[in-house]
């Protein structure tokens, strides 16, 4: 990918190693590799970091083999998790909480300072500071932000509400009374949180620190603007894709607010068994946008993108028009196969249900599933470059050749294994817990959830084949 | 919102009935079922009845007796699809071990 260059890359899951002849090293072995393999998986608006020198085929099986352990996974954790069928254990464990005290006036306040320095930070030096990828206005996006304060979202709580710039400025200035109509619902959050996603794919923003700049600049000025015209309220909640990224995944944490706005700890990811958290057609489609985007960024670094390129080129297709038409027609098909899903749940359940509240009720197992993949994918690049941004914000402005980094140890890959698959568990766990909760017979309930994992293992093995392939920079 | 706070459809919004196809309401919310068996396990887990609870219009020898019916029905194909779950993880494990020894 062009964007997003780092000068090196996060850590790179290799080959489980050889295959013990016994049943217990064999089933261990089979395990590592699917976990491996589903690891490797793009992650939500993937590979922030993970650019660089080696690819991601490092894999020593056959690419087959690979896709059908790791679809496997995905059905036999299905499979396992029908054993579960205790209502009132269910009930007990996503209803699990304490609660929390609010944080007080001073730590918003103090929240909302940093929010403000790190953006005057970015702006700053991203126009005046080293033009390369030791600037820390692209470490401050790249490691603090996109992969460190995400990760923060999901493991601990969504602060973005408090840190968020754009927010607070947007509280100063004069609303026009106007809002989002709410038949619009979230729709224009997936709009914008594909337009991201094409402008990260096509342009090369963490090796120019200026373009980055400038890219956070006009997203400041469309969101500062929107927020004066509709109100922040519904700017942030139906429109700005940065918002619903990290509400989205705020979701999946352990802290979050409770019903009656109060903050309460839960258990992870027990607060997507909710209803309440998402709702409507608009919020369906941002969860799969988000699962979407991170296909996409894989599927544009393999020889197979660069080759449908150079062939539509020779055709006089513009590559300009193939990368957002590919974007929106991946993402059509994505949409596509849920209702289908959705349908084919109906039919075989055998319930009244629409196919929109099907949809609803299966849409928040995949946010546990992103988180996974993100983690599994940022853990080891956010704490390599974490130094690096300690280092370069001591003296913002010098040029360095080089930047301190952490060397991780070979066992830390799995810790980036387990990540996705307590990701996979967890979504399991959601889609178990909503169908029950939905669907009078359990049986029904079980069946009700077929038809997704039947979309969910050809996603897994989708996105294993994009990982299997040697990645290559994006074509221009 | 077509799912209320406890994770139950809102019976306004979250059906769609299928032109023709036969329809058991539920006499509380008015939400559709195929079956008089869905109905009342739906009433069970949603508004509480239990067996003899009788609901306004209905006849509570025969609503028992559809929850009693219900319940059977559900607890054997529960044991029966988790017979077979079991199995197709053997299987599949099974598969995977003999295909991970050829290749």
């Amino acid at each position: 990918m062009t964007g997003r260059r780092h000068p090196a890359r996060d850590s790179q899951v290799g080959s489980s190693g050889p295959f013990l002849p016994s049943l217990a090293g064999t089933f261990l072995t089979w395990v590592a590799v699917t976990v491996l393999t589903t690891l490797a998986v793009s992650p939500a608006l993937a590979h922030g970091g993970s650019i660089g020198a080696a690819g991601r085929s490092s894999l020593r099986l056959p690419t087959w083999l690979v896709l059908l352990t790791g679809g496997a996974a995905v059905g036999a954790s299905f499979l396992l998790s029908s054993f579960v069928t205790d209502r009132g254990l269910i009930r007990a464990i996503d209803g699990w909480r304490r609660g929390l005290p609010l944080p007080n006036r001073a730590a918003t306040i103090l929240g909302r300072v940093v929010g403000l320095a790190v953006l005057a930070a970015v702006l700053v030096v991203g126009f005046v500071g080293p033009q390369s990828s030791a600037n820390l206005a692209v470490l401050l996006v790249w490691v603090g932000w996109w992969a460190g304060f995400t990760m923060l979202s999901y493991l601990v709580g969504n602060a973005w509400p408090v840190l968020n710039p754009w927010r607070t400025l947007a509280a100063l200035l004069p609303t026009s009374g106007r809002s989002v109509p709410r038949s619009l619902g979230t729709w224009p959050a997936v709009a914008g949180l594909l337009a991201l996603v094409w402008l990260e794919v096509v342009s090369p923003l963490a090796a120019a620190p200026a373009q980055l700049a400038t890219v956070v600049v006009g997203y400041s000025l469309v969101t500062l603007a929107g927020a004066a015209v509709v109100g922040p309220a519904d700017w942030f909640r139906f429109v700005d894709p940065v918002a619903g990224v990290f509400r989205n995944y705020g979701r999946v944490a352990p802290i979050g607010r409770d019903e009656d706005g109060g903050l309460e700890l839960r258990l992870p990811a027990t607060a997507l068994t909710r209803p309440g958290s998402i709702s409507g057609p608009g919020d369906v489609a941002f969860v799969v946008a988000l699962l979407w985007a991170t296909t996409y960024d894989g599927l544009v670094t393999t020889p197979a993108w660069t080759d449908a390129i150079e062939a539509l080129a020779g055709v006089g297709v513009p590559t300009a028009v193939v990368y957002p038409l590919a974007l929106l027609a991946g993402f059509a098909l994505f949409l596509a196969g849920f209702h289908l899903a959705a349908m084919a749940s109906r039919r075989v359940a055998g319930t009244y249900l629409a196919r929109e509240t099907l949809l609803e009720l299966v849409a928040p197992s995949l946010l546990a599933i992103a988180a996974g993949y993100h983690f599994a994918h940022y853990l080891g690049y956010f704490l390599t470059y974490a130094p690096a941004i300690v280092a370069v914000a001591a003296a913002p402005l010098a040029a360095r050749a080089t930047i301190p980094t952490l060397a991780l140890p070979d066992w830390f890959q799995f810790v980036g294994m387990a990540a996705v698959l307590v990701g996979h568990l967890l979504a399991i766990w959601v889609a178990h817990a909503r169908a029950f909760a939905a669907v009078p017979d359990r049986m029904d309930a079980i069946r009700s959830q077929a038809p997704f994992v039947a979309v969910m293992v050809g996603y897994t093995m989708t996105s294993l084949w994009i990982v299997a392939q040697p990645e290559v920079p994006v074509p221009t | 919102m077509r799912l209320r706070d406890d994770g139950t459809p809102d019976p306004e919004t979250a059906y769609d009935v299928p032109p023709g196809a036969p329809v058991h309401e539920c006499g509380i919310c008015g939400a559709p079922f195929p079956a008089r068996e869905d109905r009342e396990l739906h009433r069970a887990l949603v508004h509480g009845r239990e067996a003899g609870d009788g609901v306004a219009g209905g006849d509570e020898g025969e609503e028992a007796d559809t929850l009693e019916a219900a319940r059977e029905r559900e607890e054997t194909a529960l044991r029966r699809f988790r017979l077979k779950a079991l199995g197709a993880v053997v299987a599949l494990y099974f598969v995977l071990l003999m295909v991970y020894a050829l290749v």
